[in-house]
C-alpha cells in the first residue's frame, strides 16, 4: 500500500521535475557474502530441487559477475540427516530433497574459512486461481493490466511473495494480509508493452513476517519509487543468515523454504 | 535648556517614589482601513522609554504625573507626534496614515532602533507583508514560507519540499499559528506554495528561539502570523492573476468603524486546462480566509475568523486524494482596566487527509482534531514592568486511519486504525522588566502537563517492550502484543509535566549596540511519525504515552546588535539539544500502522550554530544578507550495549543539515513607476545516503548503503529576479494595479532535489539519477485593488 500513496505523491514530481542520468562518484564497500537460498515446494511430499546461490557484492557501478564458486554448502534437517549441494554453475549449488513441512532445515556454507547459517522452515500458501485482464489500464488507460487472484484463509495471518514474469519484464511484491484476511485478492502485473499473446507465468509464495519485513524494504530501496523529498531513510537491509565465525563481515541475502503455487496466463 | 528638564523629570521620577502615576493606552491603527497595527512604536523621547502595541493593537503605558510628547512611529507610516498633559489615565486610540513619500524621520528612527537594542527578546524575525510581497520567487507566488528561509537559521530540505527548519530542527517542531490556531500543514502542492494568502496577512513573527513563555507545545520555532481583520471604513477588493493561481480577496466594514469582514479565496487552475490536453490527472488547491471583527465598546472587540483549505489531485481514475487544515476561532478582547488587557480564544483546528484508491477499491482517511481554549492576560504594570500570564488546554482526538472498501467486490476489509485521545495544558508568567539602565530582563515560566486519555485496545507487551533485538541477525523486530487494554475516554493512561524556563537578558553596550543571551526550555508533547526526508501529508501525529516520551528541548542563544546609519548587524550564535527524538527501525513501514510503538525508538538531536544578518532598512536600496554556519544531527543508540540502534549509535546529520547557507536578497526603487529585486541562495548541499556496493536477489538489484547521511547532494544555488511594474503610480482613480514580471533560477542551475540510483534496464546498467524540479522559470503576475 505505501507504495500506491508514494506513487500519488510522485505524481507531481513527474509533472514539473526532470530527471538526468549524471556521474556520481562512490565509495566501495568491501564485498561481502550474498546469499540466495530459496527451496521452493509444489507439491508436499515431493522431491524439491534445493537451490543456493551466492555472489560477492560488488561496486555499485561494477557490471562483472562475482560468483562464489569455491564454497562448502549443506543442508541439514533437526534429525542432523545432511544433504550436500552440489555447484551446478555460476555460483549456484543444487540437489534434490524431499522438505518435510513439520521440520527445520539449517544451511550451512562454508566460505573463505567461515561459516555461514540460517534456519528455517517450511511456509504453505493457497493456489493461484484465475487471472483478470483490463484493456484499459495504466495511465493513459490503453494499457493492458492483469490481476491474479487468491482467497487469502482467515484463520491466520499471512504473508505472500508474488511475481509475475513474461519477455515483457518482470514484477516482483510482497504482501501481508492485514487489510485483507480471509478475503479473495489479487497480485498486480503491469509491464510496458504488454500485446496479446504474450505469455505470463505467476507466482505466489508463502513467506514468514521476517520474510515480508526484508522483502518490503529491499523492494522499497530497488524501486523508482524512493525518489524526491519522501524518500525514506536507506540503510543496508539484513537477511537472516548469520556468520558464526565472525559477525562482524555479515552477509546479505535470504534462506526461505516456500511453497509456490503457479499459473500460466496467455494475453487475449 | 530642554536637556535640562528632561534630566530634572527623569531624576524626578526616580526620586518621588510616592509620585503619582498614570496610564495612557488605546489601540493603534491605519487611518484608511481601520487596521489595528502590530508592533507599532510608542516612544517618549524625554523618559528614554517607550513600548510597542501588541498583537491586536493595544498599548498602555504607565508615567507619572506630566507633560510628555509622544512619538507613534510604524515602518511605512507617517509618524506621529503630540504632547499629553498627563494627569488623570489617558484613553488615546490613534491612526496612522500610510507614509508613500517615503519621508526619512531619522531622528525617531534611531529611538525606535534604541528600543530594539535594548529589549531582550532575540532570535526573533519580523517580516511585513510588503517586504514578503517585494521577494522574488518561483512563479510569481508572494510566499511567506519562502520569505522566511531567506533569514539565517532557517532552511527548507529543498525544491518541492513542504515544511521548513529552524536553526537544525525538525519540520513537524514548529510551532505554526494563524490567528492563534495552530495549523498542521503549512503547505500546498507538496510545498510549491505555502497555505498562507499574503493578501490576507497582517503580520508574520519568527520566533527560532528565546521563545516566550506564552508559546510552547513545540520543540523548535514559533511562526505566528496574524490575519486582517478587514476594513473598517470602506469596502475594498484586491487580488491577482498568476501563472498558477489566482486571488482575490474583499474587505470592508458591516457598520462603519465598528464592524468588518474579510473574505478571501485563492486557488490552482491549471488543472482546468488539462482535459483540453486530454490529460485525466487534476492537481490543484484552493483556500478561504475568512474574518468578522467587532468592536463592542471601548472594552470589548470581538474576533471570527476561519481558515479552511484543500489540495486535491486525481491521476487517471485510479487514485484521488484530497487533504488541508480547517481551522475556526472566536476571540474575544476584553479590557479589564486600563492596565490590564486580556484575550480569550476559543479555537477548533482540523487536519484531514483522505485517500481514494478505486483500483484496489477503497479509501483511507486519516487526521487530527483540536479543541483550545486559550486565556491571555497582558500587564502593563509601569511603563518598564510588562507581564504576561494565561492558561491554555488542548483536547485532541488523533484518527491514525480508516480504511473502507469503496465497492462491494472490494477484496479489502473495513479496518479502523485506533483513535486516541489527549489532552494538553499549560499555565504561563512572562514578565519584562529593566533591571537597571542597561539591563533589561525577560523572565519566564510554562508549565505544562499532558494527559493521553483512554482508547480502545492499548497493546500490552512483555516487559513493556514493543520492539525486540535480534542479537544474530542485529535486526529490530517487532513483538507482539501478549495482551491489550481498554480504558474510558475520561480516564487518563499516562501523564506527563514539564517545567519550561524561559529567560532573556540585554545589556547595552551604548546607543547603538547591544549583547543578548537567552536560554530556553520547550515541551513538545505530539509527535510527527515520518521517516522521510521530509513531512508528506499522509504523515500522522502520535500522542506521548505509555510508550513514547514528549520531546524536550533545551537552547541557549548569545547574540550582537548593533544599529549604523541605515543598517544593522545582528550576530547570533546557539546550541540546542532535543532529546526523546523519535527515529524510526530499518524496515519501519508507517503507512496505517496501527502499533508505531513496535518500530520506534527515542534518540537525541543537537544543533549549533551562527547566524550573521546585515540588514539595510533604508533608502531606495534595501535588503539583507543572512549567512548561516551550522550543523544538525541526531542519533540513536541502541537501549542496552549489546543492541546497535540506528546507525549503529553514531551521530549523523539531519536531512536538513546546511554547513554554509548564504542568503542575499535586495529591492530597488528607481522610479515610482519601476521597481527591482533579486535574491541569491547557496546553500551546502543536503545530506543523503549513496549505495557503496550491491548485489542481485530474487532478480531484484539491491544496493548496499554507507552509513546513514554521510554523502552530499551538490551545492544548491540560484539567483532569482523580479521587476514590478505600477503603470499608474499617482492615478487617483480607485483602482489600482501591477505587473510583477519575476524569473526565478535565471541562470538555470539544475539543482539535485535527490540522486537516486537504479537499474537501467534498457542497458542493464546501474545509473544516478538527478532529479531537478525547477530550472529557468519566468513568470507574469497581474496585482489589482480597488
Amino acid at each position: 500500500m505505501k507504495k500506491y500513496v508514494l506513487l500519488v505523491v510522485c505524481f507531481l514530481f513527474v509533472f514539473t521535475s526532470c530527471e538526468e542520468a549524471i556521474d556520481v562518484d562512490l565509495n566501495d564497500s568491501e564485498p561481502r557474502l550474498v546469499v540466495e537460498g530459496s527451496f521452493n515446494v509444489s507439491e508436499i511430499g515431493e522431491q524439491t530441487q534445493a537451490r543456493v546461490e551466492l555472489s560477492l557484492t560488488k561496486p555499485f557501478f561494477n557490471n562483472q559477475d562475482t560468483f562464489v564458486n569455491n564454497a562448502e554448502v549443506i543442508v541439514i534437517d533437526e534429525d542432523g540427516v545432511i544433504t550436500e549441494l552440489d555447484l551446478f554453475q555460476n555460483g549456484i549449488y543444487n540437489a534434490p530433497l524431499i522438505i518435510n513441512p513439520e521440520k527445520e532445515y539449517t544451511l550451512q556454507i562454508n566460505y573463505n574459512g567461515e561459516l555461514y547459517t540460517a534456519t528455517e522452515q517450511f511456509k504453505p500458501v493457497v493456489s493461484l486461481e484465475f487471472v483478470e485482464q483490463d484493456d484499459n489500464g495504466g495511465f493513459d488507460n490503453e494499457s493492458i493490466e492483469l490481476k491474479a487472484f487468491f482467497t487469502d484463509p482467515a484463520q491466520e495471518e499471512n504473508f505472500y511473495l508474488f511475481q509475475g514474469s513474461s519477455d515483457k519484464g518482470f514484477m516482483v511484491d510482497t504482501f501481508n494480509d492485514e487489510f485483507f484476511n480471509g478475503n479473495q485478492i489479487f497480485g498486480f502485473y503491469f509491464v510496458e508493452d504488454l500485446e496479446p499473446g504474450d505469455e505470463v507465468l505467476f507466482s505466489l509464495y508463502g513467506v514468514d513476517e521476517q520474510f515480508y519485513n526484508f522483502m518490503f524494504t529491499l523492494l522499497q530501496q530497488s524501486s523508482d519509487q524512493s525518489d524526491g523529498p519522501f524518500e525514506t531513510q536507506p540503510a543496508t537491509v539484513r537477511g537472516n543468515i548469520v556468520n558464526q565465525t565472525n559477525p562482524e563481515n555479515f552477509p546479505l541475502g535470504y534462506f526461505r523454504i516456500s511453497q509456490i503455487s503457479t499459473l500460466q496466463y496467455t494475453i487475449e | 535648556m530642554k536637556n535640562i528638564i528632561c534630566f530634572l523629570l527623569f531624576f524626578g521620577s526616580i526620586l518621588s517614589w510616592g509620585q503619582e502615576k498614570f496610564t495612557v493606552s488605546g489601540i493603534i491603527s491605519e487611518a484608511a482601513t481601520g487596521e489595528t497595527l502590530i508592533g507599532v512604536n510608542v516612544l517618549i523621547p524625554s523618559l528614554q522609554t517607550g513600548t510597542i502595541t501588541n498583537e491586536y493593537g493595544y498599548y498602555s503605558i504607565t508615567l507619572p504625573e506630566g507633560e510628555y510628547e509622544f512619538y507613534i512611529s510604524n515602518v511605512g507610516f507617517v509618524t506621529q507626534q503630540f504632547t499629553v498633559q498627563l494627569d488623570k489615565n489617558l484613553k488615546k486610540d490613534i491612526s496612522l496614515t500610510e507614509d508613500t513619500q517615503q519621508l526619512n524621520e531619522v531622528v525617531i528612527k534611531a529611538d525606535i532602533e534604541k528600543l530594539n537594542i535594548r529589549k531582550p527578546q532575540m532570535s526573533v524575525n519580523t517580516l511585513s507583508i510588503n517586504t514578503i510581497k517585494k521577494i522574488p520567487v518561483v512563479l510569481g507566488e508572494t510566499d511567506v514560507i519562502k520569505s522566511i528561509t531567506l533569514l539565517p537559521g532557517v532552511t527548507n530540505a529543498g525544491e518541492g519540499a513542504s515544511g521548513f527548519n529552524v536553526r537544525g530542527g525538525a519540520a513537524d517542531q514548529n510551532l505554526i499559528l494563524l490567528d492563534e490556531a495552530t495549523l498542521y500543514n503549512s503547505s500546498h502542492l507538496f510545498g510549491f506554495f505555502s497555505v498562507f494568502n499574503p493578501d490576507a496577512i497582517k503580520d508574520v513573527t519568527l520566533y527560532k528561539g528565546g521563545i516566550p513563555a506564552r508559546y510552547g507545545g513545540r520543540v523548535s520555532s514559533v511562526l505566528d502570523i496574524y490575519q486582517k481583520d478587514g476594513n473598517k471604513k470602506q469596502l475594498r477588493a484586491q487580488g491577482g492573476i498568476g501563472a498558477v493561481a489566482s486571488r482575490l480577496l474583499l474587505e470592508g466594514p458591516i457598520k462603519k468603524d465598528t464592524a468588518s469582514f474579510l473574505i478571501g479565496g485563492r486557488s490552482s487552475y491549471a488543472h482546468l486546462f488539462l482535459p483540453l490536453l486530454d490529460n485525466d490527472n487534476v492537481a490543484y488547491f484552493y483556500d478561504l480566509n475568512t474574518k468578522l471583527s467587532y468592536n463592542l465598546n471601548k472594552n470589548n472587540r470581538l474576533y471570527l475568523s476561519g481558515y479552511f483549505g484543500r489540495d486535491v489531485f486525481t491521476i487517471a481514475d485510479s487514485f484521488s486524494n484530497s487533504f488541508g487544515n480547517s481551522t475556526f476561532n472566536l476571540r474575544w478582547n476584553h479590557l479589564f482596566s486600563d492596565k490590564l488587557f486580556s484575550n480569550l480564544s476559543l479555537i477548533y483546528t482540523d487536519y484531514f487527509y483522505g485517500l481514494e484508491l478505486s483500483f484496489v477499491e477503497f479509501d483511507f482517511d486519516s487526521g487530527i482534531t483540536n479543541f483550545n481554549l486559550k486565556y491571555d492576560f497582558t500587564h502593563f504594570l509601569s511603563d518598564n514592568v510588562e507581564l504576561r500570564y494565561g492558561l491554555n488546554s488542548i483536547y485532541y482526538k488523533f484518527n491514525p486511519g480508516d480504511i473502507n472498501p469503496t465497492t462491494p467486490t472490494s477484496g479489502i476489509n473495513p479496518f479502523k486504525l485506533t483513535d486516541k485521545y489527549a489532552f494538553e495544558n499549560a499555565a504561563y508568567l512572562d514578565t519584562e522588566f529593566e533591571l537597571s539602565e542597561k539591563i533589561a530582563v525577560q523572565a519566564g515560566l510554562r508549565i505544562s502537563t499532558f494527559n493521553r486519555l483512554g482508547q480502545d485496545e492499548l497493546n500490552i507487551y512483555e516487559n513493556n517492550n514493543p520492539l525486540l533485538f535480534n542479537q544474530d541477525l542485529e535486526i529490530y523486530q517487532k513483538a507482539t502484543p501478549i495482551d491489550t487494554v481498554s480504558f474510558k475516554k475520561s480516564e487518563t493512561m499516562k501523564s506527563f509535566a514539564n517545567l519550561e524556563p524561559r529567560f532573556a537578558i540585554s545589556y547595552q553596550l551604548n546607543d547603538d549596540a547591544s549583547i543578548k543571551a537567552s536560554y530556553n526550555r520547550t515541551a513538545q508533547y505530539i509527535h510527527l511519525i515520518s521517516n522521510t526526508t521530509s513531512p508528506t501529508p499522509f504523515d500522522i501525529y502520535a500522542p506521548s504515552g505509555k510508550y513514547i516520551e514528549p520531546q524536550v528541548a533545551d537552547q541557549v542563544a548569545v547574540g550582537y546588535f548593533k544599529r549604523f546609519e541605515n543598517y544593522s548587524l545582528e550576530v547570533e550564535s546557539f546550541y540546542k539539544k532535543v532529546q526523546n527524538r523519535l527515529d524510526y527501525v530499518d524496515d519501519a513501514d508507517l503507512i496505517a500502522n496501527n502499533a508505531v510503538e513496535q518500530i520506534l525508538l527515542s534518540g537525541e538531536a543537537r544543533a549549533y550554530g551562527l547566524e550573521v544578518l546585515f540588514r539595510k532598512t533604508e533608502g531606495k536600496l534595501q535588503g539583507w544578507v543572512a549567512y548561516t554556519l551550522s550543523r544538525s544531527e541526531q542519533r540513536t543508540p541502541g537501549r542496552t550495549p549489546l543492541e546497535t540502534g540506528i546507525n549503529n549509535g553514531a551521530w549523523y546529520n539531519s536531512p536538513w543539515d546546511k554547513t554554509h547557507d548564504i542568503s542575499i536578497t535586495g529591492q530597488y526603487e528607481l522610479s515610482n513607476k519601476w521597481s527591482f529585486s533579486a535574491n541569491f541562495i547557496y546553500q551546502t548541499g543536503q545530506p543523503t545516503t549513496f549505495p557503496n556496493g550491491q548485489y542481485e536477489y530474487n532478480n531484484v538489484v539491491v544496493p548496499v548503503y554507507e552509513a546513514r547521511n554521510s554523502s552530499r547532494l551538490p551545492d544548491f544555488h540560484h539567483l532569482d529576479i523580479a521587476a514590478t511594474w505600477t503603470p499608474k503610480p499617482n492615478s487617483t482613480k480607485r483602482w489600482k494595479s501591477e505587473w510583477v514580471f519575476s524569473i526565478y533560477n535565471v541562470y538555470n542551475r539544475m539543482n539535485a532535489a535527490s540522486i537516486s540510483f537504479r537499474e537501467n534496464t534498457d542497458v542493464n546498467r546501474n545509473e544516478a539519477v538527478r532529479l531537478s524540479i525547477f530550472g529557468i522559470i519566468p513568470s507574469v503576475t497581474y496585482n489589482f485593488k480597488f
